[in-house]
């Protein structure tokens, strides 16, 4: 089944489809906070996408409904055609999140495992898969050590390595850049070019508009829960005027 | 399977590598330590005191870790924020609560056999002995009570925090331990709305009672009737189907959002 999904040109299925969504969060007195107020997107395959939007414009609260973490109160998700609320959506999912949280009592190298066997890996595809994504991340001299004792940017790294464990078709990063070094950031975008080169689709949120501008091919911008702007960078901003000047005046 | 198994191994790691079990060891061992010199200084029937005494502390201490162990998986999760990396893997709700109660059922399982041959040790230091099958016989039963107990823990814990769902898991099962024997004589004495009440209550809340060796290990009896003991642990594993699958009730559509647990 995954076999000819795969094989499908990339127009046929989008990775991500969300209609009409809409969701409400319990507020203070009784009332709603409706983070997302009928949301509908699409992202194509083989896309990075650059989800962008201030403080609490509802882009944390879009990717938990696509990872199932919360309900719609209303609207639709689907990734790859499949609709969110099925555990199989995710199969194909890497996520990084927000915060980069995880149990600090294993080591990095305990991490990616216990990852790559939520996916089912077998063993020895996994050991390969641990030492080439320690090494991609740039982590392989704390490899063996307590994630207790890694620093925010290296937690941040190991976040992006067990996103990548299963090779997922669909990459969901949750402002990816932040916490990292200049140099974590190179490495960052090299690895979203390299995913793009591999026709896979990346779906980031960032506030680094100049590498936003740099890594993208379409963005989104949202703000208060609506879509304000939408469409390839290159039709976005053109004569002469930068992202964030653009930002700006959508938002404002 | 291989995703609850590692969900399980995930809690039984976090437990070796945590201190509060060895905590609990040691503690165990002192207070036995102490009971034997106690003894050396004369006490009458030192070996079944040191025996009734001992085993009453393993249970306590077993209860404790059941508890606490379980009724700490789901809230930690959520606290911690690994929830999110966790089910944005192609695991279910289902197989969260199942892995994390297969953790606490064999960690606290686990440490109960330590406990069970820590007490052994110390009797036959002081000459005596526990029967071998009646002692693998409570620790088979004492597997099972373990399962309801953190199955408790488990289910309370999908909408509370740590703190109330351990308060509220100790509470159901002292409540059901003290309370259950008597209920068969209140029944008889109740009436009306009470007496249906009680019933519901005999039935609804598990028996812990059943999977109670302890006095035929101190008093060294025969072992028991072999199907009574398979009864017993099938019995164990469908209150424990019962608890879990409430608790996945509640917590198959439950929302995870940042906050939700402060
Ligand atoms: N559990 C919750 N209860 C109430 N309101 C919530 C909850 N979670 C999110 N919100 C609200 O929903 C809105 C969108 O939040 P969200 O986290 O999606 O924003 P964001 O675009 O990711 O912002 P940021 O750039 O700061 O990360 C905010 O107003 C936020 O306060
Ligand atoms: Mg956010």
């Amino acid at each position: 089944m995954a076999e000819t999904i795969n094989h499908l040109p990339s127009s046929m299925s989008n990775a991500i489809n969300i209609q009409d969504l809409v969701v409400e969060f319990p507020g203070a007195h009784g009332g709603a906070v409706r983070a997302l107020q009928g949301l509908s997107l699409s992202v194509a395959q083989g896309q990075v996408y650059g989800f962008l939007g201030p403080n609490g414009a509802g882009k944390t609260t879009t990717m938990h409904v696509l990872l199932g973490f919360i309900e719609a109160t209303a609207g639709a998700a689907r990734l790859f055609d499949e609709d969110v609320r099925q555990t199989i959506a995710r199969r194909r999912i890497g996520y990084l999140p927000e915060h980069p949280d995880t149990y600090r009592f294993l080591t990095g190298r305990e991490l990616l495992l216990m990852a790559g066997r939520l996916f089912g890996l077998s063993r020895t595809a996994l050991n390969a898969r641990t030492t080439e994504l320690l090494a991609l991340v740039g982590l392989e001299t704390a490899a063996d050590r307590r994630l207790a004792t890694y620093s925010r940017g290296m937690l941040q790294r190991i976040g992006l390595a067990q996103a990548l464990v299963n090779d997922p078709d669909l990459v969901i990063l949750d402002e990816p850049a932040s916490g990292f070094d200049p140099l974590g950031r190179i490495r960052i975008r090299e690895i979203i070019v390299a995913l793009r080169e591999r026709g896979k689709t990346v779906f980031f949120s960032s506030h680094e508009l100049s590498e936003v501008e740099r890594v993208c091919d379409r963005v989104g911008i949202l703000a208060a829960g609506r879509l304000v702007a939408e469409g390839r960078m290159a039709e976005l901003v053109k004569a002469g005027e930068s992202l964030e000047q653009y930002f700006i005046r959508v938002v404002s | 399977m291989i995703r609850i198994l590692t969900l399980a191994w995930l809690v039984w790691l976090e437990m070796i590598r945590r201190k509060d079990i060895y905590v609990l060891l040691i503690l165990l061992a002192a207070f036995l330590v102490t009971l034997m010199a106690l003894n050396l200084f004369g006490l009458g029937q030192a070996v079944s005191y040191l025996k009734e005494i001992g085993l009453l502390l393993a249970w306590v201490c077993s209860w404790i870790l059941a508890v606490s162990v379980s009724a700490r998986q789901l809230p930690q999760e959520e606290r911690q924020g690994t929830i999110f990396p966790l089910l944005a893997k192609p695991v279910s709700r289902a197989e969260v609560l199942l892995g994390k109660w297969l953790g606490a059922w064999v960690v606290t399982g686990a440490a109960t056999l330590v406990f069970y041959v820590l007490l052994a040790l110390m009797v036959a230091l002081r000459g005596g002995g526990f029967g071998g099958v009646v002692l693998a016989q409570a620790w088979l039963l004492h597997l099972g009570l373990l399962a309801i107990i953190t199955a408790l823990g488990i289910a309370f814990s999908t909408r509370l925090h740590a703190d109330a769902a351990s308060a509220l898991t100790y509470v159901v099962t002292l409540a059901a331990w003290l309370v259950m024997p008597r209920v068969p004589d209140l029944v008889l004495t109740a009436r009306g709305v009470v007496q249906t009440g009680l019933m519901v209550i005999y039935y609804a809340l598990p028996h812990l009672e059943l999977f109670d060796l302890r006095r035929r290990l101190v008093y060294g009896w025969s072992p028991a009737p072999g199907a009574a003991v398979l009864l017993t642990l099938v019995y164990g594993l469908l209150m424990t189907a019962v608890f879990l699958t409430l608790g996945w009730l509640a917590y198959r559509n439950k929302r995870f959002t940042r906050g939700a647990m402060l």
